[in-house]
């Protein structure tokens, strides 16, 4: 008498990942209840502009963070973002205020700008070959380097409201919503898709699992790499038009610290930072409860110092859960 | 992984010029690489003062009393020494916010408490090795990457320093006091090396050098950088290895905040954090000396000296420009001294074909 194996078919695994993952559920459970606490707690959190006011501070970060997650899930990492976002914003801003530049080809310019910055760093990491911490960091500073020599000493004031549809103001929203989150919505959803459903996306996946192994499947790792960091100049463009937007004036630190409030939401987001995996959703889910748990300090009228406390923690929960998850995966 | 003979010993063909073998002497060690720059980038700086180009004299007695710069650059330096060489990506994100927060400590021991210098001393370095051990823990037992776990403690502790006095600094007499402890030692020719050279940096980098190249512990920290299962087979304790770097780099920030404490006379809470952190200039320095980042390469030699080439570059670019700018340029030179150093590195790697390049 034969014992029957268990038909493949029943036992086989998935073979497409799930289209959200056990962490991005939990993630936005959290922040439904997070939401929901603060709506009981304050009378002013569940008006209309504080969730304005929370969709459009997230947006930045989010729109950032859709390059930072591509850029992640390769094993890389990014850290000059914050720099480029200010050499960016300052090129950007004196000339709309100088040269009258429109608000198309300023956007397009500021694109340009951000791609060739991220360009920079893509070369040094895929055909340098150091280790992305240590390109990033040096850029990071060779880049805040550059926007100071432009700055000249003094912020740029009194930019006309080119960019005034991706602000926070009024003429920033559609229906209420701001454009901002519209904008990195869209974008989140394309990425999103292209890195699920389209070779080159799920080719990132391949080079963060292991580089070597996937340039022995055929997969261009360096392109692809000078790829995600180019994608992360360009959306830090991006981003810049939407803070100028949102304020008249480029101050000399922008961009300060952004760099560790992307990576935050992109970790938080449930993206390994040993590559591999990781989804768009998750960081703008992650940006969401960053931006949450800053609104909701200040509404506490908790010193704000709390806010980077709470994103620590945060870090290492989310981090940590992602851990046991990746051990438990590994067991089986 | 083959073992390919290096290419053009002088046993194969034993027609390699003297030039060349200086060159390839250079390029493997390390130290010796950064001594010549150092000589160079001196010579230069030097013609450049002597020709009037730069807005002081850049001499022995300036080069001296920029020292003060070096005791905390080189002690964070061989901290990023420490966890760098430990491997698996190792880095400290957070040592600049250890010293702020132990500064703070270390400022509430001395200035309000009004306890004795060499009690609040010895608590102040505790409390650094208890801010280490967390990075330790999490990253040696609970295996968080480094990056991770120093980022998510680098946002705890600045925030925590911050809490502690409500964004001020703490500068009641006892801790103005301090100051003596950083007074420069007057040597012949007008040449004043600040104190903490003496009493601070150099017992802790000799103390360094002797755990790595003289104890179990360095060797131990070695193995486990350069192929940790090989190492654990080796039944060496890999986590208990690794929590200790991150504990040595909480002890020397601990350290570090003492001396900071003491060189500006008050307990600043953003004293880690302000402006480019420490933590930056520190991995540019330890890279610079010759530390990899993936692990198990490095020197305390090399990191001294890369510690004192930063110091006296970045004095000769504040002379060399006038006002913001000069600190705006010393942002650029670090910037480009670390790619430059991370290629040397990988230009070295690839040199010696002995270290074999592991997919992350």
């Amino acid at each position: 008498m034969t014992v029957l194996p268990v038909p493949a078919r029943r036992r086989a695994r998935r073979v497409t990942s799930r289209a959200v993952e056990g962490q991005e559920l939990v993630l936005a459970g959290v922040i439904a209840v997070l939401w929901l606490v603060l709506g009981l707690v304050t009378s002013t959190f569940f008006t209309a502009s504080n969730l304005q006011n929370i969709l459009f501070t997230m947006s930045g970060v989010a729109i950032i963070g859709v390059g930072m997650t591509a850029v992640i899930v390769t094993a890389g990492i990014d850290v000059s973002v914050g720099s480029s976002f200010a050499v960016v914003a300052v090129i950007i801003g004196r000339a709309v205020r100088d040269a009258g530049l429109g608000p198309v080809p300023a956007v397009l310019g500021a694109l340009a700008v951000g791609a060739a910055l991220g360009l920079v760093n893509g070369i040094l990491v895929a055909y340098g070959r150091i280790h992305p911490i240590i390109v990033t960091f040096g850029t990071m500073n060779l880049f805040r380097f550059v926007a100071y020599q432009i700055f000249a000493g003094q912020q740029v004031d009194g930019v006309p409201p080119a960019f005034a549809f991706l602000g926070g103001g009024a003429p920033g929203r559609t229906l209420g919503v701001p454009n901002a989150f519209l904008l990195a919505a869209v974008l989140a959803a394309l990425a999103w898709f292209a890195m699920r459903y389209v070779p080159t996306g799920r080719h990132l996946y391949a080079i963060g699992g292991d580089a070597v192994a996937a340039r022995l499947a055929g997969i261009r790792v360096s392109r692809r790499l000078l790829g995600v960091y180019a994608l992360t100049g360009l959306v830090v463009g991006l981003a810049a038009c939407v803070t100028i937007g949102g304020s008249g004036t480029v101050q000399q630190n922008f961009g300060t610290g952004l760099e560790l409030e992307v990576i935050a939401a992109v970790v938080i987001g449930g993206t390994s930072i040993l590559g591999g995996r990781g989804t768009v959703l998750g960081t703008v889910l992650g940006a969401l409860l960053v931006a949450t748990v800053t609104s909701a300090v200040t509404l506490l009228d908790w010193s704000s110092d709390l806010t980077q406390l709470f994103i620590g923690v945060f870090i290492v929960i989310a981090v940590g859960v992602d851990l046991v998850r990746e051990r438990r995966r590994r067991n089986l | 992984m083959t073992v390919t003979p290096e290419v053009g010993t002088g046993a194969a063909e034993g027609r390699v010029g003297p030039a060349r073998r200086a060159l390839r002497f250079l390029l493997a060690d390390r130290v010796a690489l950064l001594c010549v720059l150092l000589v160079v980038m001196l010579v230069w700086l030097r013609v450049l003062s002597a020709g009037g180009y730069l807005t002081a004299n850049y001499d022995a007695a300036y080069l001296a009393s920029t020292m003060d710069q070096f005791v905390p650059l080189g002690l964070l330096g061989l901290a990023q020494f420490a966890v760098m060489v430990s491997g698996r990506g190792g880095i400290d994100l957070s040592v600049g916010a250890m010293v702020s927060l132990t500064g703070m400590a270390f400022g509430f021991m001395v200035g309000d408490g009004g306890w004795p210098l060499w009690v609040s001393l010895i608590a102040a370095v505790a409390c650094g090795a208890v801010l280490g051990a967390v990075n330790g823990f999490l990253v040696a037992y609970l295996r968080f990457p480094a990056l991770i776990a120093t980022l998510a403690t680098y946002y705890g502790y600045s925030s925590l320093a911050l809490l502690t006095n409500s964004h001020a600094p703490i500068s009641t007499p006892p801790v103005q006091n301090l100051i003596a402890l950083t007074q420069p030692v007057d040597l012949p020719g007008n040449i004043g090396i600040p104190l903490q050279v003496f009493t601070f940096l150099l017992p802790c980098a000799v103390l360094m050098w002797l755990l790595v190249n003289r104890g179990t512990y360095g060797r131990k920290l070695y193995a486990i950088g350069t192929n940790e299962i090989a190492a654990r087979f080796a039944t060496i304790d890999v986590a208990s290895v690794r929590f200790r770097a991150y504990l040595i780099s909480g002890v020397l920030s601990g350290v570090t905040a003492v001396v900071t404490v003491a060189q500006f006379a008050s307990a600043r809470p953003d004293a880690g954090t302000t402006g480019n952190g420490m933590a930056l200039p520190s991995i540019t320095i330890a890279a610079l000396g010759g530390v990899a980042i993936a692990g198990g390469v490095g020197r305390v030699g090399g990191v001294l000296v890369a510690a004192l080439l930063v110091v006296w570059l970045n004095a000769g670019i504040l002379l060399a420009f006038e006002g913001n700018a000069g600190s705006q340029y010393q942002l650029a030179a670090l910037g480009i001294l670390l790619v430059v150093s991370a290629l040397l590195n990988e230009f070295m790697v690839r040199g010696r074909p002995r270290r074999r390049r592991r997919p992350r």
